[in-house]
């Protein structure tokens, strides 16, 4: 052993030894980055890992397949059932989200109209078949106080009025009918007042028609149309569309307006009926 | 007299109960069908009253005919009645036409639901469009009523063949009499 210590092989490896603690301490002081020798080492061998990681990842990833098979699918069972259950909480969560942003939107005409009786929020159960007009059924009814001839609306505009009304269920015919006529001012000058009436033609673009309006008329495009409460089948100062172009009736006498509604009636979810407000026509 | 067995007897009565069990799941299916979505539907209640009226007696296919009437009047916002009157009407008398005039046929099933659904479809569009005198009603005409009386006899191709695969496994088919296997014996030894 002594003499070991004494020969110069020692002496070398302790000399190589203090040359690889000197290159660590050197490494020490680069603050992160590779020394030089270590940096080429990596480049020129960077192709050769990357493939051979890719096929010892694969082989290791078959073999834990088979190793692990029960495992794995058992996993995938439960992993399945919470997904089941996550996405059923999130349909859930979405129909809430829905029908509370719903519900801020009606809270918002029951503050805007304190003297509005509204019903409870109606869904729509459905467009009645092959209606040119639109007509569509909701899942209220005489039980929730709705009646016949009671304005129908959503806190955008106008909608219809109801025209048939069953215990549960109730038919809404809406401003997109020739049937229904509304007198209707405009809301910016309050001045130009005309009959809002569907037509055919309108009613296929999902628009209804203004009509019977002065021929000194200052309407233009965009204005905002609202009910003017005068017949007492609607609530006054009600929104119902807004004037997309105007023209000349047929007869010269009198111009029309294109009106496109407030809301999209084409594909409507859910409305209110307004059960009672000041200057209702009382029913004989 | 009609020879049947007590057990005979019973699969007659269980698959004609079936039968009619399927025949009104059918109408159910195509009510719900025709008060869904927004967009232009057949009224697939006028073929089927009509293919089942086909195939059976005048009392099950005025019945029918009614009910699938008042559903239509139920899903396209009509008058309550006003087609069970028609489809009841025309019920019995294509029930009739096949029993004393007509092969029960594809083609004939086809010419009898083109022609009564175009009628059902021409007299929704006088009563509830042309009688107002809206403008440009011919229109609805054009766009409306003529597209669902094409889209009604196209599906009636479709029903025609799920009414006839009802039947053919549970309508019950007719035992020969006496008198008939006799006067069919006497002909063959002739």
């Amino acid at each position: 052993m002594r003499e070991f210590l004494k020969s110069t092989r020692f002496k070398i490896l302790l000399a190589f030894l203090a040359f690889l603690v000197g290159i660590m301490i050197y490494a020490v002081t680069k603050g992160g980055y590779s020394v030089s020798g270590a940096s080429f080492i990596n480049t020129a061998t960077k192709p050769f890992r990357k493939v051979s990681n890719k096929i010892s990842m694969r082989f290791e990833h078959k073999i834990d397949k088979i190793n692990n098979a029960d495992k794995y699918y058992n996993e995938n069972e439960e992993l399945k059932k919470e997904i089941g259950i996550l996405n059923s909480q999130l349909t859930e969560y979405e129909a809430l989200k829905t029908e509370v942003e719903e519900l801020r939107k009606f809270v918002s005409i029951k503050e805007e109209h304190e003297d509005y009786v509204l019903s409870v929020p109606c869904d729509v159960l459905g467009y009645v078949a092959n209606d040119p007009f639109r007509s569509f059924t909701i899942d209220k009814g005489s039980a929730d106080d709705i009646k016949p001839n009671c304005p129908v609306v959503t806190a955008e505009g106008l909608v219809g009025i109801t025209i048939e009304v069953s215990e549960h269920v109730s038919t809404v015919r809406t401003i997109l009918s020739p049937d229904l006529t509304i007198a209707a001012v405009c809301s910016s000058s309050n001045a130009d007042y005309g009959i809002i009436e569907g037509s055919v033609m309108e009613a296929e673009k999902g628009y209804t028609k203004l009509s019977h309006l002065s021929l000194k008329n200052k309407l233009k495009p965009g204005d905002l149309m609202i009910t003017t409460g005068t017949s007492g089948l609607f609530p006054k100062d009600y929104s119902i569309g807004k004037i997309k172009s105007i023209d000349y009736d047929t007869s010269g006498l009198s111009m029309c307006a294109e009106i496109e509604p407030c809301i999209d009636i084409t594909r409507l979810t859910s409305v209110i009926v307004i059960t009672d407000f000041s200057g209702k026509k009382e029913d004989d | 007299m009609r020879i049947k067995t007590t057990r005979e007897q019973r699969i007659l009565y269980f698959k004609t109960i079936f039968r009619w069990i399927l025949y009104y799941v059918l109408i159910f299916v195509s009510f719900i069908v025709m008060t869904s979505g927004t967009w232009l539907k057949p009224v697939l209640l006028v073929p089927i009253a009509l293919a089942i009226a086909i195939n059976n007696n005048q009392y099950g296919s005025v019945v029918t005919g009614a009910i699938c009437g008042f559903l239509i009047d139920i899903a396209c916002g009509k008058l309550f009645g006003y087609n069970a009157v028609i489809l009841a009407f025309f019920c019995i008398v294509v029930s009739l036409l096949f029993e004393l005039y007509l092969r029960n046929k594809f083609v004939n099933y086809m010419l009898i639901t083109a022609a009564v659904s175009y009628i059902q479809c021409r007299l929704d569009y006088r009563f509830y469009y042309k009688i107002w005198n809206y403008d440009n009603v011919e229109r609805i005409f054009r766009k409306y009523t003529l597209r669902i009386w094409i889209y009604t006899v196209i599906s009636a191709v479709f029903i025609y063949l799920v009414i006839k695969l009802i039947n053919h496994f549970l309508m019950p088919k007719n035992h020969l009499t006496i008198e008939e296997v006799i006067t069919t014996k006497t002909q063959q030894n002739q």
